[in-house]
């Protein structure tokens, strides 16, 4: 009986909340909060709530009844005597900076109910809120009305910023980031999966030797391979040529993506910058993309000497194409107001590029880098199953010429994970050097 | 058409502000996208004080920003001249003024760098400049933003606040170049009615502090009533003033105004001339701009 009859009130107190002055802004959780901080006090008739010059602790909001709320000297004039009714709010000065002393008297004229809610807590509640800041200057605004107060004196307590204080950076925002994941159900379901794949994988290539899958060689007999001291068909994990393989695969990919990214970004920033430069080098540009990279395998033979430089070469066209492009596509996406307000504040054309043009277009360089190391090792196994010697692609293809298949397997998944790792190390670089999208992303603005 | 200085009352009005007169003067603007010419300022005539709050009423889509675009520096005039305390900033033989920090806009949409720390995007304007270095710009930004009341966002990216205090973080930062003129287009747009509010009043405080002209384009005729020393009533497109209305409310000016018998009287005098306005660019079917 009293637990009913104790919710039916809390819902009538964030009614009346929500109805009074500053808190109609704010979200209905909120309004929740700062009613379950209230506390229900009650005054006879002729009591003083509270008497000039006595400490400020609380806000109050009128349940039932009427206050008569006379303000001390300093006062507006046409306000000084005030009959508050169920709905109003007062009791300000609980939420002053300095001075937390109470500037009126306030007489209860009837048998009255109030919802006392300490200061403080308030403050600290509204610092929680999205439109904290609005309600805290309407409270400002109207204190102000109340007294003909000097502004030190509408000074509002600062809120605490709760949500502001989260400012992670660099190695901590990656632990924080994995802290989150674990907690979450995604490693969890993401383990399933695997089980799953590798599950059916096992149960059709080993156990029912399904028609297509009989010759696939089966999760166990390629973890055997890899994991063993004396490999059948001569790579594993303990044998050196096979980090040798590695090894040049990721110095051609490096070589290429880092040649790509130094060409690839100026070109693509002055492509979207430069109108005139894009009107000559564009339509150029256009015309060589669409050629598949494997058809430029006979002419960078041709054209390079030795083995090496031909697929570092056609390595680096794949992510140089990429890069430009999506770099370029981020200098048109910079909102043309960035320009207009940098040229109103003083800045000549070189600065616009260096302060608006390169940062604006980061974003989408580092969605270009993403992509562009994709199609790097995309290229480099196409160049190394053609030409060259050592490489992850070679390795496949060679495997394949002298049938050693679990070797093949092999080599694709080490391809997976080094791919991998290295699109993750361009996404955390672009984390680090885009703090502001970061913090953007992670409070869900958009804007 | 020529509009002379009007009798203007208040206190505000004050010897101290001696530059930042804007002279429109017989404006005309074309826009010839696909061979079809619009017309979209038509002979306008204008004359703001030095220091005065000159609020551009009119439908969306009429034309007012054009206008201040053309002062702005980011449009060209087909003809006609625009001054600013008598230097031509575009006119004949120069149809495009070049954009500088003597007036600087405050933007609808808001343009404060994402990309920079709200300090950095402050002192940006004097850094860019040369007149400061950056330590100096950034103790400069500092003072200026604990007198807006904005301390403790510095080191934050704009992002990360709310649109009210970016609003006023932008105008700060506009303010940091010792303008003659702020060119504000519907800085207020987006926000809600009680965000607004709050702005309305943040942005008296400032201007009492640093009194510089003011060009501020709404299409909200209560917001230009209360800002305003004049209230500048534009025709649909094509944009010439329509109706000048001197709001003889005194500065500084609070909330209460918003409850004034006067205030009720200039609303009720303006809002027939406003509504015209409104429904001759819905039946023109203009689309938003």
């Amino acid at each position: 009986m009293t637990a009913a009859r104790s919710v039916e009130q809390r819902g009538e107190h964030h009614q009346l909340l929500k109805a009074a002055m500053p808190f109609q802004v704010v979200s209905s959780e909120t309004i929740q909060k700062i009613a379950d901080a209230a506390r229900l006090v009650s005054f006879n008739p002729g009591t003083m709530i509270y008497r000039r010059g006595e400490r400020a602790d609380d806000v109050f909001v009128i349940v039932r009844g009427r206050v008569e709320h006379t303000l001390g000297p300093g006062g507006s004039e046409t306000n000084l005597v005030r009959l508050l009714q169920p709905g109003e709010v007062f009791g300000w000065a609980a939420l002053l900076k300095t001075q937390r002393i109470r500037l009126a008297d306030s007489l209860a004229l009837e048998e009255t109910q109030c919802l006392a809610i300490d200061g403080r807590a308030l403050l600290r509640i509204l610092g929680s809120d999205e439109s904290g800041d609005v309600v805290m200057s309407r409270f400002a605004t109207m204190i102000k009305r109340d007294f003909h107060a000097p502004d030190w004196m509408a000074d509002l307590r600062p809120i605490p910023h709760e949500v502001r204080a989260r400012q992670l950076s660099g190695l901590s925002l990656t632990m924080f980031r994995i802290s989150a994941w674990l907690r979450s159900p995604r490693p969890y379901l993401m383990f399933v999966g695997f089980a799953l794949f590798i599950g059916f994988w096992h149960l059709a290539s080993e156990v029912w030797k399904l028609p297509r899958f009989s010759e696939l060689p089966g999760p166990v007999a390629v973890i055997q391979e890899w994991t063993s001291k004396n490999p059948v068909y001569g790579i594993s994990i303990y044998t050196s040529d096979y980090y040798l393989d590695i090894g040049v695969s990721i110095r051609r990919v490096a070589i290429g993506f880092s040649l790509a990214t130094a060409l690839g970004i100026p070109l693509g920033l002055f492509l979207g910058w430069s109108r005139t430069f894009r009107d000559y080098v564009f339509p150029v540009f256009e015309l060589l993309r669409p050629i598949p990279i494997l058809a430029w395998v006979p002419l960078a033979i041709v054209m390079f000497s030795g083995l090496e430089t031909p697929v570092i070469f056609l390595t680096f066209l794949a992510s140089f194409y990429a890069t430009a492009l999506n770099t370029m596509l981020g200098v048109e996406s910079i909102d043309e107001t960035y320009f207009r307000a940098a040229y109103c504040l003083g800045a000549g054309r070189w600065k616009v590029f260096r302060h608006v043009v390169v940062p604006g277009a980061l974003p989408f360089i580092f969605t270009g880098l993403q992509i562009s190391m994709g199609v790097a090792w995309f290229s480099l196994v196409a160049a190394e199953m053609v030409s060259g010697r050592y490489g992850l692609g070679y390795l496949i293809m060679n495997s394949y010429t002298t049938v050693r298949y679990p070797t093949i397997i092999i080599g694709m998944i080490t391809l997976g994970v080094v791919g991998y790792a290295t699109s993750a190390l361009v996404r955390i670089v672009g984390d680090y050097l885009m703090q502001w999208r970061v913090r953007e992303l992670s409070l869900g603005g958009t804007s | 058409m020529s509009l002379a200085w009007g009798k203007v009352t208040g206190e505000s009005r004050n010897g101290a502000v001696e530059k930042g007169a804007i002279r429109i003067d017989d404006v005309v603007k074309v826009y010839d996208p696909d061979g079809a010419a619009v017309l979209a300022v038509d002979h306008c005539t204008l004359e703001i004080q030095p220091g005065e709050i000159c609020m551009i009423v009119g439908p969306s889509g009429c034309g007012k920003t054009t206008l201040l675009n053309a002062i702005a520096g980011f449009h060209s005039l087909t003809s006609g001249a625009i001054y600013l305390d008598d230097e031509m900033l575009c006119g004949p033989g120069k149809p495009t003024a070049n954009p500088g920090p003597d007036r600087v806009v405050v933007f609808q949409n808001g343009a404060l760098f994402p990309w920079k720390t709200i300090l950095d995007n402050v002192s940006f304007g004097p850094v860019m400049q040369g007149r400061l270095d950056r330590k100096a710009a950034n103790e400069k930004a500092r003072q200026m933003m604990s007198d807006a009341g904005l301390s403790g966002t510095e080191d934050n990216y704009p992002g990360e606040l709310s649109s009210g205090v970016r609003r006023r973080v932008e105008i700060v930062r506009a303010l940091m170049n010792d303008p003659k003129v702020l060119l504000l287009d519907e800085p207020y747009r987006a926000l809600d009615s009680l965000t607004k509010s709050v702005m309305h009043e943040a942005l008296l405080e400032i201007y009492y502090k640093n009194r510089v002209t003011i060009f501020f384009i709404t299409h909200d005729l209560e917001e230009a009533i209360f800002l305003g020393h004049r209230v500048v009533i534009m025709t649909t497109r094509p944009c010439k003033p329509k109706k000048i209305l001197d709001v003889d409310i005194p500065h500084p000016r609070d909330y209460s105004v918003l409850t004034a018998p006067r205030f009720r009287e200039l609303m009720e005098e303006t809002i027939e001339a406003v509504h015209e306005e409104a429904r001759k660019a819905f039946e023109a079917g203009e689309r938003e701009g």
